[in-house]
Parts: C-alpha cells; sequence; structure tokens
C-alpha cells in the first residue's frame, strides 16, 4: 500500500495541489462556522430578544455558505489539473507495460480491460481521496478553530476521542486491505473459473463430467464468500471506531454539561459544541471512513495491479553491432519452454548462404514457428547460437536486426490509419514508385484498388484474413532487410496468390526463408529443411524424397491421390 | 425456478437481526435531537438534565450497538445468498445441457454468475431495510412539520432545488462522458491491434512508434477529462450552497418562534438537526433503486433457472457391439428443419464417415448421436437401448464426442483430458498422438491450461483425447480437421488398430478420411441423400463436389 500511496503523491504537481488546498479553506466555511453562528444567534440574539442580532449571525452563515460554493467550484476545477496528468501517466504505463510484455512474447489478455476500467478505477478513486482528505483536513482544522472561539474548554472535551476514533480507523487500514484485497481477487478467481466452466458446457456433457464441473467452480464460490465475511467483520469494527470518534465526543460534552454551565457556560455554547460534533466533526470522520475504507482500499489495490503489470523485466540493452555479410549459420542450437520439458530443437546446424532459398516444414506442432523465432533474434537460444553475419543475431539491438532481417507471422499485423503508413511500415521512406512496385509483384493490386488506393485509410475490420496478409507481404517486400522469414504468412492466400507471392521474394533478392504450409512452397525452394521432432534433415527436394521417410510421408499426404491438391 | 420471495426466504434468521437494526437506529436517530433538546433545556434550567442526559446516552450507546449488528449482518446475510445462488445457477446450466443453454451466450453466463447474483443476493436485505431507511427522513419532515409547518415548508424546497441541480448534471455530465469513452474506446481498440500483431512488432523493433501511435488521443482524452471536472464544478457549487440554505431558513424561522417563546432553545437546537436528517429524503430514491435493482437481479437469475433441465432415464446398457440405430430423427430449430426424418443403422464396430456441405445437418447428427441434443422426433438407440432412457453415468460411459473445437476444462492439461473421471489420461493422451507435444511444455501434463500455448490442431488432440475412453461409440465432429496430415493420419491408424472395436461416427470434410471408413453417410439440408462405401459414391460428380 505504502507504494501506491508514494507513487499518488509522487504524481501530484506541487502548485495546483497548493491552490486545490487554499480554495478548500472557504469550502470548510459553512462547517466550521455552524456552531459558533448557532451560538452567538442563540445567545446574543434570539435569547436576548434581539432577532436582528440572531438573524445576522444566521446571515453570516449563509455568506459563509456563498463562499464555501466558490471554493468548491474552484477545488473541481483545479482537481481536473492533479486527476487528469495522474490519468495520463497511467494510460502510457499500461500501454507501455502491455506492449513491451507482447513483443517479449508474453499474451497480456488483460490489457484492455486494464486500459478501460482498472484506469478508471483509479482516476475516480484518486479524486474522491484528494477532495475527502484535504476536506477533511481544513474542515476539522476550521472546526477546532470554531470551537477555540466558542470556548477553549469544549476542544479540550471533544477532540481527544475524536482522535482516539480515528487513529483506531487508521490502525486498522492494514487488516482492511489484506481483506479487500482476498475479496478482490477471490472475486476475479470466480469470474475466470465460471469462465472457463461455463464455455466448456458442451464439453462438460459429453463427458459427463457434470459434477467435476460444478465442484470446479464451487471453491471460488465459497472463498469469495469467506472473503466477503471477513470484510463485514471489518464494517463492524469500522462501526465500532465511528463510534469512537463520533459519537463518545458527545456523551463527553453532555456529561461534562452540568460542570461547564455552573463555570458559566451559555445555552448557546452548549449549542454550539453539540452542533460542531454533529454538522462537523461526526460527518467527516464518517465521510473519511467510507471513503478511505472504500475508494482507498480499492485505489489502492488497483494500482498496484496497474503497477505490477507495467513492470517489464530488465534485461541488458543489446549492444552488439551488425556484423559482415549477411548469412545466417545456427550453430548447436537446443531449445525447450521450459526447465522441465522436452527440448523442442535439439543440436541443429545449419547454414543459409546469402541468396538462398530454403523452406522449413514438418508436422505441425513440431516447432517451425519456434524456429523462426529463435532465426529472427525473437527468442533466446537455450544452447548454441544463431549468427547473422556472424553476430548472435540475440545480441543485436532491434533496430539494427530489423535492418537485417524480416519477419512476417502467420497473423499478418494491420492497424487502423493510412494505407501507406501500413504499406511502408518498415521502410518509412520508400517513394510511391517503388511502393507501386512492390503492390504489383506480390499480387495486391486487387486488393489496394478495392480499399481506395495507398491514400485511402484502412479499416482492419473489413479485410479477411487473407487480405491482411497481402498488406503484410508488401510490407515485408520493400524491406530494407536482405533475410525475409515468411512463417506461414501465406497461409489464408489460395494456392495461385501464394504462388505469386513466393516468387516476388524469390526475384526480390536476398534470402528466403519460408515456414511452409503447403507442400507447393517446399518444391518452389532450393533446398528443404524438415523437422521431425528429433532430428532435422537438410537437402534439395530430389534427395529429401530419397532420404527422409516423413517428407515422403508429408508429400503424399499433401497430395492425396483422388483430389490433387493445388501445387 | 426461483422467485424474489425464494431468495429474500434464502435470508433466513439474518433477515429479523438486519430489520430489526434497521428499526432500532432509525428510531434512536428520530429520538436523539429532541432528547438532546430537552438535555440542552435542562442545563440551562440547571436542573432535571442527568436523566436526559441518561437518555441520550442509552440512545447512543443503542444506536451504536445495532449500527455494528447492521454493518456485519447486511453482508454476511448477501454473502452466504449470493454463494447458493451463484452454485445453483452453475448446477442448472449443466443440467440444463449445451442445446439449451445454447441461448445464453458464455460472457452472458458469467455475469449473471458473478454480477447479477450479488444483486439478486440483496432482495432480502433491501426488504427489511427499506422500511427502516425511509423511517429517518420521512419522520424528521413530519415532526419538523409539527414543531412549524414553514420548518417542513422550507426542508422541502431546498430538496426540491437539490433534485434540480442533479438532473441537470446528470444530463450535461452524460454528454460528457459519452465523448471521454469514445476517445477511450479508440485507444483501446488501437492498443487491442498493437497487441493482436506483437510478433511483427517485435521483429520489426517498433514498441517505441507504436506506443506513439497508440497513444495519439491522450491529450484529447485529457481534455474531455478536464471537461468532466468543469461540469462537475458547477454542480458542486450550487448543491454545497443548498444545504446551508436549508439549514439556515430552518433557523431563522426557529429563531423568531424562539423569541416569541414559541419553542425552547432545546427545541430549535433538534429543529436544525431535523432539518439535516430530512436531507436525507434525496438519498431515497437509493433505498428504492436498490430493491429494483435486487428485483432485476432475480430475474437475469431466474431466467437461466427457468430452463427446463435434461431428464436422464434409469436403464443400463446391456452387453453389446455398440451398434448405433437412428430411428426417423428429426430435428427443428426455431425456423429450419436441421435433420428431416433421418434413419440409419450402423452395425457395432464399423467406422461410419458423415460427409455433406456445411449446414447439411452434419454437426446435429453427431450431437443427436450423443445426446448432446435430443431429437424432437424420432429416437436413436445404442445397443437397443434408446438413449434418453439410459442413465446418465451409463451414457457417458458409453459414448465420447469430440469437436473440431474443443473447449479444454480443467486446471492442467492433466485434468482437463481426466475431467474427474481418473482414466488413464497418458494412454488416451499417447493414442490421439498428444503425449508428444504435452511431453514439450514446461510442466508436461501439469502445465496449468492458460500457460500453454497450443496449435488449433494439439487443441484437437486433446480434445480427442478426452473422448478416447468411451467403451461403445466414439463421436468425431470434425474432430481432427486441424491436425496435419502426417498425424492424421497416425491417428486413424489407431482408430483403425482400436482393438476395443469402438464404433465410430466420423463428420468430415477431408476425402481421405471418408475413404478411410467402413461405410459413408452423406447427408444433404438435413436428408440422408445416399449411403455407401466412399468408392462407389465417389462415381457421382455431385458426390465428389462435396469435397470441394
Amino acid at each position: 500500500m505504502k507504494r501506491e500511496i508514494a507513487f499518488g503523491v509522487a504524481a501530484m504537481p506541487r502548485k495546483p495541489a497548493v491552490a486545490l488546498l487554499l480554495w478548500s479553506v472557504p469550502e470548510a466555511l459553512p462547517a466550521s462556522l455552524s456552531g459558533l453562528a448557532v451560538a452567538h444567534a442563540v445567545d446574543s440574539g434570539f435569547l436576548a430578544d434581539r432577532p436582528a442580532v440572531g438573524l445576522g449571525w444566521l446571515a453570516l452563515l449563509l455568506v459563509a455558505a456563498g463562499l464555501g460554493a466558490i471554493g468548491s467550484r474552484q477545488v473541481y476545477r483545479l482537481l481536473g489539473g492533479l486527476v487528469e496528468p495522474f490519468r495520463d501517466l497511467l494510460v502510457r504505463k499500461v500501454v507501455g507495460g502491455a506492449l513491451g510484455h507482447a513483443v517479449r512474447g508474453k499474451a497480456d489478455d488483460g490489457a484492455i480491460a486494464r486500459l478501460t476500467h482498472q484506469v478508471e478505477i483509479v482516476r475516480d478513486t484518486y479524486a474522491g481521496l484528494i477532495v475527502v482528505l484535504r476536506g477533511f483536513l481544513v474542515t476539522v482544522i476550521g472546526v477546532v478553530i470554531g470551537m477555540l472561539s466558542v470556548d477553549p474548554v469544549i476542544v479540550a472535551l471533544l477532540l481527544p476521542p475524536f482522535l482516539l476514533g480515528l487513529g483506531a480507523f487508521l490502525a486498522t487500514l492494514g487488516m482492511a486491505a489484506d481483506r479487500f484485497r482476498r475479496s478482490v481477487r477471490a472475486d476475479e478467481q470466480l469470474a475466470v473459473t465460471a469462465g472457463a466452466v461455463l464455455a466448456g458446457t458442451r464439453d462438460i456433457a459429453a463427458t459427463g463430467a457434470e459434477e467435476h464441473a460444478a465442484a470446479m467452480t464451487k471453491g471460488p464460490i465459497e472463498a469469495q464468500a469467506d472473503a466477503e465475511r471477513a470484510i463485514a467483520t471489518v464494517a463492524a469494527v469500522r462501526s465500532l471506531c465511528l463510534a469512537l470518534g463520533g459519537w463518545v465526543p458527545l456523551v463527553v460534552l453532555l456529561v461534562a454539561g452540568p460542570w461547564l454551565v455552573s463555570r458559566g457556560l451559555t445555552a448557546g455554547a452548549v449549542m454550539g459544541g453539540l452542533t460542531y460534533v454533529l454538522i462537523g466533526l461526526q460527518p467527516v470522520l464518517r465521510n473519511l471512513m467510507t471513503a478511505v475504507g472504500g475508494s482507498g482500499l480499492r485505489y489502492a489495490v488497483t494500482l498496484g495491479r496497474i503497477l505490477d503489470a507495467a513492470e517489464l523485466p530488465s534485461e541488458p540493452e543489446p549492444r552488439a553491432h551488425a556484423g559482415q555479410g549477411d548469412e545466417l549459420a545456427v550453430r548447436g542450437l537446443t531449445f525447450a519452454y521450459g526447465p522441465h520439458a522436452e527440448p523442442v530443437l535439439r543440436d541443429l546446424d545449419l547454414v543459409v548462404p546469402p541468396g538462398d532459398h530454403l523452406a522449413i516444414v514438418g508436422p505441425s506442432g513440431i516447432g517451425k514457428s519456434t524456429l523462426a523465432g529463435l532465426l529472427c533474434g525473437l527468442l533466446r537460444p537455450g544452447e548454441g547460437a544463431v549468427l547473422l553475419g556472424g553476430v548472435p543475431v540475440a545480441d543485436l539491438p532491434a533496430d539494427q536486426l530489423a535492418r537485417g532481417r524480416t519477419l512476417i507471422p502467420q497473423e499478418a499485423y494491420v492497424f487502423a490509419g493510412g494505407v501507406w503508413d501500413n504499406l511502408t511500415y518498415l521502410a518509412p521512406d520508400a517513394d510511391p514508385e517503388r511502393v507501386a512496385h512492390a503492390i504489383t509483384a506480390v499480387g495486391a493490386d486487387a486488393l489496394v484498388a478495392r480499399i481506395g488506393g495507398v491514400g485511402a485509410t484502412l479499416v482492419p475490420a473489413e479485410l479477411s484474413a487473407g487480405e491482411r496478409q497481402q498488406v503484410a507481404l508488401v510490407r515485408a517486400y520493400l524491406s530494407p532487410a536482405p533475410v525475409v522469414v515468411l512463417d506461414e504468412a501465406t497461409c489464408h492466400l489460395d494456392p495461385v496468390a501464394e504462388r505469386r507471392a513466393e516468387e516476388a521474394f524469390a526475384e526480390r533478392g536476398g534470402t528466403l526463408i519460408v515456414i511452409a504450409h503447403r507442400v507447393s512452397s517446399a518444391l518452389r525452394a532450393r533446398r528443404v529443411l524438415v523437422l521431425d521432432g528429433t532430428g532435422a534433415a537438410v537437402g534439395d527436394h530430389r534427395t529429401l524424397q530419397e532420404t527422409s521417410p516423413l517428407y515422403r510421408d508429408l508429400l503424399g499426404h499433401w497430395n492425396p491421390d483422388r483430389r490433387l491438391e493445388e501445387v | 425456478m426461483i422467485t424474489f420471495g425464494d431468495v429474500v426466504r434464502r435470508g433466513g434468521g439474518w433477515l429479523p437481526l438486519i430489520g430489526l437494526a434497521g428499526l432500532v437506529g432509525s428510531l434512536g436517530t428520530l429520538a436523539l435531537p429532541t432528547v438532546l433538546g430537552h438535555a440542552v433545556d435542562a442545563l440551562v434550567a440547571g436542573h432535571g438534565s442527568g436523566s436526559w442526559i441518561v437518555a441520550a446516552g442509552v440512545l447512543i450507546v443503542i444506536s451504536v450497538v445495532f449500527d455494528v449488528v447492521d454493518a456485519y449482518a447486511g453482508t454476511a446475510c448477501v454473502a452466504g445468498t449470493t454463494a447458493w445462488l451463484r452454485d445453483r445457477v452453475v448446477r442448472h446450466v449443466f443440467a440444463v445441457g449445451p442445446a439449451r443453454s445454447s441461448r445464453f451466450e458464455t460472457g452472458d453466463l458469467v455475469t449473471r454468475v458473478s454480477g447479477n447474483a450479488v444483486e439478486a443476493a440483496q432482495a432480502g436485505p433491501a426488504v427489511v431495510t427499506t422500511v427502516a431507511a425511509a423511517l429517518p427522513p420521512v419522520g424528521s419532515l413530519v415532526l419538523l412539520a409539527w414543531i412549524d409547518p414553514w420548518l417542513a415548508l422550507a426542508l422541502l424546497a431546498g430538496l426540491a432545488l437539490v433534485a434540480g441541480v442533479l438532473r441537470t448534471f446528470a444530463l450535461r455530465s452524460a454528454e460528457a462522458m459519452v465523448a471521454y469513452q469514445q476517445t477511450q474506446g479508440t485507444i483501446a481498440a488501437r492498443l487491442a491491434e498493437s497487441l493482436a500483431g506483437a510478433r511483427t512488432i517485435a521483429a520489426a523493433g517498433t514498441v517505441e512508434a507504436e506506443q506513439q501511435r497508440v497513444l495519439t488521443e491522450l491529450p484529447r482524452l485529457h481534455e474531455h477529462g478536464i471537461g468532466t471536472w468543469r461540469i462537475m464544478a458547477r454542480s458542486s457549487a450550487q448543491a454545497t450552497l443548498v444545504g446551508p440554505l436549508v439549514l439556515v431558513a430552518v433557523l431563522a424561522t426557529g429563531g423568531i418562534e424562539l423569541l416569541r417563546n414559541r419553542i425552547t432553545p432545546g427545541e430549535l437546537f433538534a429543529a436544525s438537526q431535523y432539518a439535516v436528517i430530512g436531507g436525507g429524503l434525496g438519498a431515497l430514491t437509493g433505498v428504492f433503486s436498490r430493491l429494483a435493482r435486487a428485483k432485476a437481479g432475480v430475474r437475469r437469475v431466474s431466467e437461466v433457472l427457468d430452463t427446463t433441465p435434461v431428464s436422464y432415464g434409469t436403464a443400463s446398457l446391456p452387453d453389446g457391439p455398440g451398434a448405433l440405430e437412428l430411428r426417423s430423427v428429426t430435428v427443428r430449430a426455431a425456423d429450419a428443419v436441421l435433420l428431416d426424418d433421418v434413419s440409419l443403422q450402423v452395425p457395432g464396430g464399423c467406422a461410419v464417415a458423415v460427409v455433406g456441405a456445411s449446414g447439411a445437418g452434419k454437426s446435429v447428427l453427431a450431437e443427436v448421436a450423443a445426446r448432446l441434443r435430443s431429437p424432437d422426433e424420432g429416437e436413436v438407440l445404442l445397443d437397443g437401448v434408446a438413449l434418453a432412457e439410459l442413465d446418465h453415468a451409463a451414457l457417458r460411459a458409453a459414448v465420447g464426442c469430440a469437436f473440431e473445437r474443443p473447449v479444454l476444462v480443467g486446471a492442467s492439461i492433466g485434468d482437463a483430458v481426466d475431467v474427474g473421471r481418473s482414466v488413464d489420461v497418458r494412454a488416451a493422451a499417447r493414442a490421439t498422438h498428444a503425449h508428444e507435444f504435452v511431453s514439450r511444455l514446461p510442466e508436461g501434463y501439469a502445465t496449468p491450461l492458460a500457460e500453454a500455448p497450443m496449435s488449433g490442431g494439439e487443441y484437437q488432440r486433446l480434445g480427442l483425447a478426452r473422448a478416447w475412453p468411451a467403451q461403445r461409440l466414439l463421436v468425431l465432429d470434425d474432430a481432427t480437421s486441424s491436425v496435419d496430415m502426417v498425424t492424421e493420419m497416425q491417428i486413424a491408424r489407431t482408430l483403425t488398430d482400436d482393438h476395443g472395436g469402438r464404433t465410430r461416427l466420423i463428420v468430415t470434410h477431408r476425402a481421405a478420411t471418408a475413404a478411410r471408413a467402413d461405410l459413408v453417410v452423406w447427408l444433404a439440408e438435413g436428408k440422408v441423400v445416399a449411403t455407401g462405401t466412399h468408392d462407389r459414391l465417389w462415381e457421382r460428380p455431385e458426390y465428389r463436389e462435396v469435397f470441394g
């Protein structure tokens, strides 16, 4: 909780914060003057048979209310200046964290909810806390000054129990925060489990696992109820704190009443004291407890999650310099997804000379995309190395790497924006002629014409999966990188379009590596790498047909005899 | 079935306690100003104050005690009722079965379980606290009117002013909020795009440019945000003014009455307090909206609970080879006939391929055969026993079903295949060639589902492994469509060599799969066009067209 409080305080710009505090003073005037005005209106006004004086004191209260309204208006205006920059900061954190995790290969499903939902919770609670906390501070000070001007003895009687109640409440905050956090976690756990289980209704029915599935949700349901009951105890304790800080002062004043009156305290002064408790101290204490115990905990827990999620693992900045030439070499490469997992790739050696055209084939799930990630430096090898121009790709900074190789994954990336911006994503300086040539080369003419030319705005939702891949292909074609890796980047294209695209890349010059979706990609390649899970074989089509049974199998099933598949 | 009354009654012993706490607390709140007023008068008079002070003390102690009880009991009561409702809804969804529960989206069901159940559970406390909550403000108004009718009128006028302010605020802030949320939506949409293209962005090293792109609209969001605070500023200024205005109006009127000796100083003090409590009249709408929300929550929950569950019989299966028979099965949807008078006999141990164009009724046939859907007419028999007469355990032990897009449910991969049946998970995974990739996962079979990145083909193989332990009939609804050809062939081989001799009903789009089956059922528009071997049917051009 300390981190979240510190974060909120540090983010607050000093000047507007001070201005906000100053404008809070008039806002606290009505409460501060209420007891004093009542005391004087009664004593020297209505009881002294001088109605004008009584009404005068009440008019003063009204003037105070007017000033309070002006103060309140300024406070909320200034509040925007504190809260909105804070929200901007949070949005930046969420976006930066989500993108940072995503490019490190960690899917982040909660990022959107964090952006739209959690940031708003923190924004609202942050504002609420500022309003209540400074309101509390200013009102308590104002009330104390007011009580002092009625009679100092009232302060001596009322303040100690009030502060005691406040202290007791603050002391229970840690426990309250723990329980609240537990409840939030239980809530989420329940929603996740219920979502997973209810999405599988059909599958659960098919396996007769209804009881098992109900038992799976029963746990989180009970855990959530327990967490709520734990919070109920906190609420009860909080009521006691309010009783101590809000009601005990009143009782003290009453009990001391006869002695106070005998000391010469007037009826108006007693009424003023009671008014200060009932209109001043009790409501601000209740507000503070509700705000800190509710919004405050929500603020701390939600902000905590945003900050946790935004934290990126610190990695040493890669500092190597690009090497000589475009040769891609794999040396003794081994990679597994976890310490207990079977390696996906084991001791792989491979050299791809500049200008080569290599197809990588193998059954699904065998590690072809993993190899693509390793070749492009997106994954760090467990053992061995991938060298581009003699330098390990994992050591090259992102921009150097991008100039050396381009990866187009299966899930093509297009974004809402100009068609031009989408196409020149990897080559921002490309001239129109080159772009037009690239569009024609990979066969995207019809698509670009349909969506309104390169000057139009691209709406991702209006593009089919194949069309998205065409956009990505033009982009890769324009990239300055001599090495291009297509990771099933044409799987949504029809065979004719796929052929055209691959041939365009073969003619583009440089090295082409294709993770093959269809056997035709392998037939077009100069060399083929077959992955079979335990080893790898590399060679041209003819050699592999003779030496690799798996390759023969793959060929056979890509070409079932009855239905000549699209070659 | 569940009604509002059922949910209220579920609150049980808590409710009288909550009601009593609320009522006593309210009466205490109402009595306190009068008692305090008398205490003040007695103090000024210099005698008889003791008993009033004791009375005030007792009132305060009572209201504190009941406040504490109320704070605990309300939450505890809602927590218990919520858990009860949630468990009922989840169990009922399973009892209703996939065919009838499919009219609820999963996200919608989750909302009903996680959100609406809590609202519904408020029913009991909401009912018993309505009266108690209404008592202090209404009572204050009455007491104020009793002291002086003009005081009550001043209060009402002030409240009308508050309502007006709140109303204009709601209208203006709604407009500002819409603009704010639209901008926020734009930022979220851009972030979603970038996250989907993470691999491209990682490879291109453009993460900083992407961050810029996503945040382009942030300054506009800032502007809209400032706008909402401006509206808030105006309204809050008006609202701050209204409260003291009411108080002063009451005090001034009361002061004049004090001057005329028609009321005592104590009564004036009481009047000022009643004015403050009476200000709570505006909050009464909150009490009623809690009741309305509870009602709406109960309605949402009961929509699920009112759906009729699937009924199972009590019969068990006689010994048999797993012969499947469909007798004049017709299945209708709202406005279409999905299966039209389909009759079919599959000898035990056979592999039957079901083929046909999209929408021909293949999946419906598979669902009917696995009793995931009940036919509107006709019946389905396994070894001579109608599926509808089988008891639940016997049915599911005999029939297994795998899908094109299986949904895996469980804490880990192993759990998702086993689903509480204590079957040999590894044997099933080996048979369906899932074992190879599962053993490459970070923690093998213990890998949590959420942490296992899997392709469509890998999901399918696990779905198949889950269905594998079925004793007599395996229904495979396009269950290997995303598996590559080599693996599919290996799985097909396991299926063919299946010494258990189970009957297999295989919905497929692939000619090679149909070719390996003993028999092909060719569907079009819910009717059987022909049955026969693949080779015989292949001679018909319309049949060849089915495979594109």
